[in-house]
């Protein structure tokens, strides 16, 4: 296995045990390697669309999809464990990920009410609700963040 | 990609944030979607969709159209 994949690999998996996104400098202590070969691994990965660094920096990760490193209007309860997920897309995918039924603190976009969704039993519950893409599939990662 | 109640407050906020209104999906649509992306994410095969790939995803769940063709020349 190359070191991006054992990169890859250690740092989706402290997410899934601790709900925390990891830095350069933990994941590097935890693989007993350089800070600076963890940083040029998440770069490469980065490069592949599978993690979004924090602006101006390789040391830290903003997004690793479907997890958010920052707090955002996802919040996805597993078991007793509550992770931020980047979008709704993402919300549904932290479940996806890790195999298990979830609750989903959301709210309406336009009018902030309460609007949870539910996976249980390894699908969603129905709800009314609709999803709306503001973004075409082709500019999504123009600006990552905003989308 | 937003979530709301209803395609009525979906145009509400359009009309507040003056953008154009776009595509929506359905729960289930969205459910498929976050199978299809994330099912491996942690373990060590998993890797984003190519952008071909993309579209017979997207097409399998009934998304067509430039909208939801990663290289569409369209939006740009």
């Amino acid at each position: 296995m190359d070191f991006e994949t054992t990169v890859k690999l250690r740092l989706y998996r402290t997410i899934a045990e601790t709900t925390r996104v990891p830095d350069a400098a933990e994941l590097a202590r935890a693989l007993d390697a350089s800070t600076d070969r963890v940083k040029e691994a998440f770069r490469t990965l980065s490069g592949r669309r599978l993690l979004v660094l924090e602006p101006g920096t390789a040391s830290r990760i903003r997004m690793a999809p479907p997890f958010s490193a920052v707090e955002t209007p996802f919040l996805v309860r597993v078991g007793e464990k509550a992770y931020y997920a980047n979008c709704v897309w993402d919300a549904l995918g932290v479940s996806a990920a890790l195999h298990r039924d979830a609750r989903v603190l959301a709210s309406d976009g336009h009018t902030g009410e309460p609007l949870d969704l539910e996976v249980r039993g390894g699908k969603p519950v129905a709800r009314p609700c609709a999803i709306h893409f503001a973004v075409p599939a082709a500019r999504w990662w123009d600006d990552i963040i905003h989308t | 990609m937003l979530l709301f109640r209803s395609e009525e407050t979906i145009d509400r906020w359009c009309e507040a944030q003056g953008v154009a209104r776009r595509p929506t999906v359905s729960l289930e649509q969205l459910w498929r979607l976050a199978v299809t992306w994330y099912e491996n994410r942690l373990t060590p095969e998993s890797r984003r969709p190519a952008p071909d790939e993309m579209v017979g995803i997207f097409s399998a769940i009934g998304l067509t159209g430039p909208f939801w063709d990663p290289k569409s020349d369209q939006w740009s």
